[in-house]
């Protein structure tokens, strides 16, 4: 273990160590917008274009640390300025127009090296391209840290701005909100960030630092202040560990946090709570293992209905392998749904009754589909297959009561009832009496239906007449005909 | 200028890349109205909205929010885009959106406080959808969805809504509802300009109309304005139009 850290014995692994915060950081928070306004491949073409600046810094005021700053940042907004002009006024596609700058400024940066690489000055092209975290002076740090502060203090300052122009440009410029001045500031905070991001990760995989951690916090939340939060934190840890790793391991810094970086970001897509892809494949297989299961359940009903229930008549019926069978009935008679008895398969009470409750929900909805969704009987039973395991019984109800509680499906199969009946059907009173409606109903759904009629509970009735489908009732001088199917079924008090 | 105007057009013209798109338009929007604006695709609604909003240069012509130029007017008016243009996979929450509605009423380095918060609040209990603040838009069905963006404009206190198809992709009992909550906002004193396409509601939904198709084709109440003559005059030559266009092609 001490060797992972002896690094920060030296006073430039304490720098490089600053640095690697300060970054990744600054990257992480900044690389959200970035990855929001999908502008990943511009946060490359400028990390690409400011060799040019740096070049021309170098030769004209030397080697000092704001001389190549200043060089670059103007590069970087010369770049962001021509990528801009192009799209708006030349016939180019967008990213063609990206791809054409950012090219063009990093030829000129690569011959500038080596031009003045010639004339023997100090200027080392693989420092710009993969970083020299580890060799930075006391300068750099000090200038990193004030961009870093820079950078973040003006994401707090300017969050709404940044958050409206982002989400709905739009919308900004009709608030008011200049989406064009923006652009351009955010286009400096890039040119900052990557400028100083060089020192560590170099031109190639400045880019890397800005997205990566940003797409590892999108797919861990959905609110923009985490992401901001999650992002500048994850990309301080890859730069930290990376930097470690690579020293001890004795390889470059900058693509060692890249890599790391890169990991988390594959954690990320396969645990991910909400989106990650293992979650998504146990809540499909989840969902596969319920509906097999309720299967088995019905199937298990009819067999019992006909004396023949077996593993191995229902595997005739439902076509899965014997050892599938026999986990699933295993994991049923966990839940109380079915039991062996002297080695025979039995449905216990609940299961029966949960067996019933999802042949109820498979004829109701087919008589719904036909009856009110004007669809033929031939068509529904596969609809019908894969609702049942699906709908609620809010749902149900709901069915249930507008189709006026109907006995058969469109096949002519008994459609199962509740068991409960009102203790007092409304279809019982007689001529002249007076009633109110119960508030406690076999059905939820009742009382809302009701209600849409007229009819409250706790305010008196009175039946005029009784025809032979109709129920003509009389509520506050106003007359309310009731069908008897649903009559049957509404529970009155006297 | 007149007070109880909302939007005064007068002489607007509006082209890009040399096509006329809007001309020589003169319209007077009355307050506390809900306006249908209908025409067939490329009349120019949109181009209107936009014009309205300060968003793209005019030709020539000049218009009025409540007496005054637009720019002095960003809190009063509000857009809302059609659900297509909105990217609701965006990290964020109901909140966050309704808030923006307080960006207009602050100046570059004040923060959102409490009192946005509150109003904000109010807002989306308005629209009833105070319960589902935290939820991030995407999780929303279509009909919250609307009431997400009903509810900045209110918590921007804006006079004026300019909605961009705002039932396209709802279904009908969705649509109802929205409705009534448009109808709602017009007896607060709100004015409603609605792009709309579905012609066989004009007359349920809207007190006026107004139809264009580049030109402003007529416009004031429903019912003296949205007749069978005046949808030909609109509709009518936009067929022509696509003949004409035919026909060149046609020749080539």
């Amino acid at each position: 273990m001490e060797g992972f850290f002896e690094i920060f014995a030296y006073d430039f692994g304490i720098r490089a160590l600053q640095a690697s915060v300060l970054v990744g950081l600054m990257c992480g928070v900044l690389g959200c917008f970035i990855v929001l306004r999908n502008m990943s491949l511009i946060g490359d073409a400028l990390a690409h274009a400011v060799l040019p600046g740096v070049v021309v810094g170098f030769v004209v005021a030397g080697a000092g640390v704001m001389a190549i700053f200043t060089g670059a940042v103007v590069a970087g907004l010369i770049t962001a300025f021509f990528i801009t002009w192009i799209q708006h006024n030349a016939k180019t596609k967008n990213d063609a127009a990206i791809g054409i700058v950012f090219t063009a400024m990093f030829s000129i940066g690569v011959m500038g090296i080596s031009k003045v690489a010639k004339t023997g000055a100090h200027l080392d092209l693989d420092h710009f391209l993969f970083g020299n975290v580890l060799g930075l002076s006391d300068e750099d740090l000090y200038l990193t840290f004030f961009i870093t502060l820079y950078v973040l203090v003006s994401v707090v300052v300017f969050y709404r701005y940044l958050f409206a122009t982002t989400f709905q440009p739009v919308i900004a410029e009709t608030m008011g909100i200049s989406v064009k001045t923006v652009h351009y500031f955010l286009m400096l905070l890039l040119a900052f960030a990557v400028v100083v991001s060089l020192r560590a990760v170099g031109v190639i995989l400045v880019v890397a630092m800005l997205i990566t951690p940003a797409s590892t916090a999108l797919l861990l939340t959905d609110r923009l202040k985490w992401m901001l939060v999650i992002s500048g934190f994850l990309g301080m840890l890859a730069a930290v560990l990376g930097l470690i790793f690579s020293n001890y391991y004795n390889t470059t810094p900058g693509p060692a946090m890249v890599i790391v970086a890169t990991f988390f970001y594959l954690l990320a897509v396969f645990f991910s709570p909400k989106k990650g892809l293992l979650f998504n494949y146990f809540h499909k297989r989840k969902t596969r293992i319920r509906v097999e299961s309720e299967d088995i359940l019905k199937q298990s009903y009819r067999l019992t209905l006909k004396g023949n229930l077996s593993i191995s008549s229902l595997k005739a019926r439902l076509g899965m392998s014997e050892s599938y069978l026999k986990r699933l009935t295993k994991s049923l008679r966990k839940k109380g749904w079915m039991e062996f008895n002297k080695n025979h398969l039995k449905l216990t009470k609940n299961g029966e009754n949960e067996a019933i409750r999802l042949v109820r929900a498979h004829r109701l909805w087919e008589t719904y589909l036909v009856e009110e969704l004007g669809l033929s009987s031939e068509q529904i039973h596969e609809e019908a297959e894969k609702y049942e395991h699906i709908l609620t019984e809010d749902i149900l109800d709901e069915v249930e009561t507008k189709l006026h509680f109907p006995v058969l499906d469109p096949h002519g199969s008994p459609i199962p009832q509740k068991e409960r009946n009102p203790e007092f059907p409304l279809a019982n009173l007689n001529q002249k009496e007076i009633a109110q409606i119960a508030e406690d109903q076999i059905n939820d759904y009742l009382l809302s239906t009701l209600w849409k009629l007229g009819l409250y509970p706790e305010q008196d009735f009175q039946v005029l007449d009784k025809q032979e489908n109709l129920l003509l009732l009389m509520v506050e001088e106003e007359t309310i005909a009731i069908p008897t199917s649903l009559a049957r079924k509404v529970n009155v008090i006297q | 200028m007149e007070k109880n105007i909302a939007i005064s057009v007068k002489g607007l013209s509006v082209s890009y890349d040399r096509k006329m798109i809007l001309s020589n338009i003169y319209l007077d929007i009355e307050p506390g109205k809900i306006y249908g604006v209908v025409g067939p695709n490329g009349a120019g609604k949109s181009t209107l909205f936009k014009a309205i909003l300060g968003l793209i240069p005019l030709n020539s012509g000049n218009i009025s929010i409540l007496g005054k130029p637009i720019n002095e007017q960003r809190k009063n008016v509000v857009y809302i885009p059609q659900k297509g243009e909105i990217d609701w996979q965006f990290p964020a929450t109901v909140m966050d959106v309704v808030l923006m509605g307080r960006y207009p009423h602050k100046s570059i380095f004040q923060r959102i406080n409490n009192q946005d918060r509150n109003i904000a609040k109010e807002a989306l209990e308005d629209m009833g959808i105070l319960a589902l603040k935290d939820r991030q838009i995407g999780e929303l069905s279509g009909g919250q969805q609307q009431r997400v963006f009903l509810a900045r404009a209110l918590c921007q206190g804006a006079e004026i809504l300019l909605l961009d198809e705002p039932l396209v992709g709802v279904d009908i009992t969705t649509e109802e509802k929205i409705v009534r909550l448009l109808k709602r906002m017009t007896e607060k004193g709100k004015t409603l300009l609605v792009v709309h396409h579905d012609l066989s509601k004009v007359h349920e939904y809207f007190d006026c109309v107004v139809l264009l198709n580049q030109r402003l084709v007529a416009y004031g109440e429903t019912r003296k304005t949205f007749t069978d003559e005046n949808i030909a005059k609109t509709y009518g030559s936009q067929l022509s139009v696509l003949h004409r266009a035919a026909h060149e092609n046609e020749k080539r």
